[in-house]
């Protein structure tokens, strides 16, 4: 909430003024025929289902990662017997982000870096360390590959080990996620491919899943990266439908599968929950109502099987302070509700030590204990939309709506989502938005307490940094030494040259991927082929 | 002194592209009439050759990893351009903020204030 210098004025974080209290008549007219609809039908604002976390409590899916293969495999299982109830596997920044061997000079210079935000994971061996004992036949699980030029490795590499260890793709349910607004928004690497090639991969990614993974979700977006990097949540919902756009006109430009089934691919998605609870919800229940809008305008689908967004939800990591860490568990809880006030199927909770480092065991087991607790003991699991009809809620989501397809269209002129980010145009828009908010923390305008106000902290705990592993650098050397010894060489060899020519052809590069590493060709190899064959994109920001 | 006669070198040690934090304070120093050089994601070897290349009066150090490669570079920097001063922002937990303090150089962890960056650039430079 950002108060203006009139007093008397409060705007919400999108900028919408709020008054004071509203009644029947400030619902926008063509919203008002919208309130009586049930949850579970279209056009799905009010929800995804109707008996809602009744018969279908939210997924609870905590990124999770680091050090080696093992110590990440150790974690996963440690959340899942503390009640988590699906999982992600998370590569290194460092090697995965950069499709980069532990080998290659920029890797090495940071040595100690490698393994702090996720396993080392060079080849399927590593995948396969990481995967061990893992419930992927009867658990959602997030197989890494987050980031848009890493998702191919990452997913095939998923599906590999799930081959060797018996089980039949077609049955196996999932994601890699593949997000432009990660790394050519937020978080941006050093090298990676332009975005037209990250385009063609994901395209890639979707019709290979079309024939052989019906239950995976290929491609996820992820408003968060783009909230999370500055934009408003009327601009986060505004660029996210702009992205699914690209992916969708170029499904059907390539005529190879039905529309209706990636629009059902693409139809999961996620977003940031962050701090301003009300307005928060109101964007979930926009997004489902803005999905449905976009289908049936633009590609004549009215499918509701199609139509039903599925949401997954991470609280916003920004929101939480270094200062007094532990007044995170607070804000992770309001962040929380915010999210299943709107009704969202999977939820993340950040860490309470996440300003300092990666997730202690502890402050993970705290982002499931919030999670259990408000499923189990609150009775916010009872009703769907608890929120529905309320004149604020219905307005706000009604106006947010409005001006998320105002920002769509603000991109469109642009030229669309990835010209926005290839001009830079979306960096400058999170640019401008974070710098006020921080003028408005600097000058008091906006309390953070325990940071800009109520400093004295009593607390008996002290939290520090939680560092992971110290020998993730040394033992992924070692094993891509011997992978390298050991491999069938000419088979490797065979299989890389065949991705190499997919990569140049218009082919899918996903069967050459698969057979690449089946064959143990390794990421930084894979990495090699891209760099030659695609180039590196221009970063329009300097970082 | 005026402060645009000072350059101050802005780098991320680390291979983490997050750019929120170090984009926000090289605005407030441009704001405040310092020259800023960024140069993004750069290895110890990157920000030596620009700390001298750039001549520069003040290194800005991002550090979203972990604080041995962070101190590599400032052993490095400290010893090719000895009295050069360095200060540092990022997730440093406090653990890692007392081995940096150790080598001299200030610590601005998230939640820091703008105001205390510029002001400690100015008493950094000599130009307060």
């Amino acid at each position: 909430m950002t108060e203006n210098s009139d007093k008397n004025s409060i705007a919400c974080s999108s900028g919408i003024e709020l008054k004071p209290y509203y009644t029947a008549a400030d619902i926008p007219e063509a919203h008002r025929a919208r309130i009586d609809v049930a949850p579970g039908e279209a056009p799905f604002h009010r929800g995804f289902h109707p008996s809602g976390y009744r018969s279908k409590p939210w997924r609870i899916f905590q990124l999770s990662g680091f050090g080696k293969p093992e110590d990440e495999n150790e974690r996963i299982k440690f959340l899942l017997r503390n009640g988590e109830t699906g999982f992600i596997m998370e590569h290194d920044r460092n090697t995965g982000d950069h499709c980069y061997n532990v080998n290659h000079p920029e890797v090495i210079a940071r040595r100690e870096d490698v393994g702090l935000t996720g396993a080392v994971m060079q080849s399927v061996r590593d995948v396969a360390i990481c995967m061990d004992g893992l419930p992927i036949d009867s658990s959602f699980g997030h197989a890494g590959g987050a980031v848009v030029q890493h998702a191919p490795f990452a997913l095939a590499a998923y599906w590999t080990v799930a081959k060797q260890r018996g089980f039949d793709l077609g049955k196996i349910a999932g994601t890699g996620q593949s997000d432009f607004n990660l790394t050519y928004l937020g978080c941006v690497t050093k090298e990676q491919i332009p975005t037209d090639a990250g385009l063609r991969f994901n395209a890639d990614i979707i019709e290979f899943c079309d024939q052989h993974l019906p239950r995976w979700v290929p491609v996820s977006i992820a408003g968060y990266n783009a909230a999370d990097t500055g934009l408003t949540p009327d601009q986060e919902l505004g660029t996210l439908f702009a992205n699914a756009v690209e992916y969708l006109d170029e499904i059907k430009r390539r005529g190879k599968m039905p529309l209706e089934r990636a629009a059902r691919g693409c139809g999961g998605v996620s977003f940031r929950a962050s701090i301003h609870i009300i307005e928060e919800a109101c964007k979930m229940r926009a997004a489902r109502l803005m999905w449905n809008q976009l289908l049936s305008e633009r590609y004549g689908i009215n499918d509701t099987k199609v139509s039903n967004l599925r949401i997954h939800c991470v609280t916003a990591g920004s929101k939480m302070t270094y200062q007094q860490p532990l007044n995170n568990i607070v804000r992770g809880t309001a962040m929380a509700l915010g999210a299943i006030l709107g009704g969202v199927q999977s939820l993340g909770v950040s860490g309470y030590d996440e300003a300092l480092s990666i997730p202690s065991e502890h402050a993970h087991q705290m982002s499931v204990r919030i999670q259990q607790i408000l499923q189990e003991e609150t009775g916010i699991s009872d009703v769907t939309d608890p929120l529905g009809g309320s004149y604020y809620v219905e307005t706000l989501t009604a106006q947010l709506v409005e001006k998320a397809w105002q920002f769509f269209e603000s991109i469109q002129r642009q030229g669309g989502y990835l010209a926005a980010l290839d001009s830079g145009w979306l960096h400058a828009q999170a640019a401008e938005n974070q710098y006020q908010e921080f003028m408005a923390t600097e000058s008091g305008a906006q309390k953070i307490i325990g940071v800009n106000c109520f400093r004295e902290d009593e607390s008996p705990f002290h939290v520090d940094g939680f560092m992971g592993t110290d020998d993730a650098f040394d033992v992924a050397t070692e094993r891509l030494n011997d992978v390298l010894r050991t491999r069938h060489e000419s088979a490797a060899a065979k299989a890389l040259k065949q991705l190499e020519l997919d990569c140049r052809s218009d082919r899918n590069i996903m069967p050459a991927m698969m057979d690449a590493l089946s064959a143990e060709v390794t990421l930084g190899e894979i990495g090699d082929v891209y760099r030659e064959v695609f180039g590196n994109w221009n970063t329009p920001i300097q970082t | 002194m005026d402060n645009s006669q000072k350059r101050i070198l802005m780098a991320k040690t680390g291979l983490d592209g997050h750019w929120r934090g170090p984009t926000i304070v090289a605005r407030a120093l441009r704001d405040a009439g310092f020259e800023v050089i960024m140069i993004g994601m750069a290895n110890t070897n990157d920000i030596v050759s620009a700390a001298v290349d750039e001549d520069v009066d003040l290194v800005g150090l991002n550090i979203g990893g972990h604080i041995d490669v962070a101190i590599r570079a400032i052993q490095q920097v400290q010893a090719t351009r000895p009295g050069l001063p360095i200060f540092a922002g990022g997730t440093i937990p406090p653990h890692a903020a007392k081995e940096l303090e150790a080598l001299g150089v200030e610590v601005y962890p998230p939640g820091s204030q703008l105001a205390d960056i510029v002001d400690a650039a100015e008493r950094l430079t000599g130009t307060k």
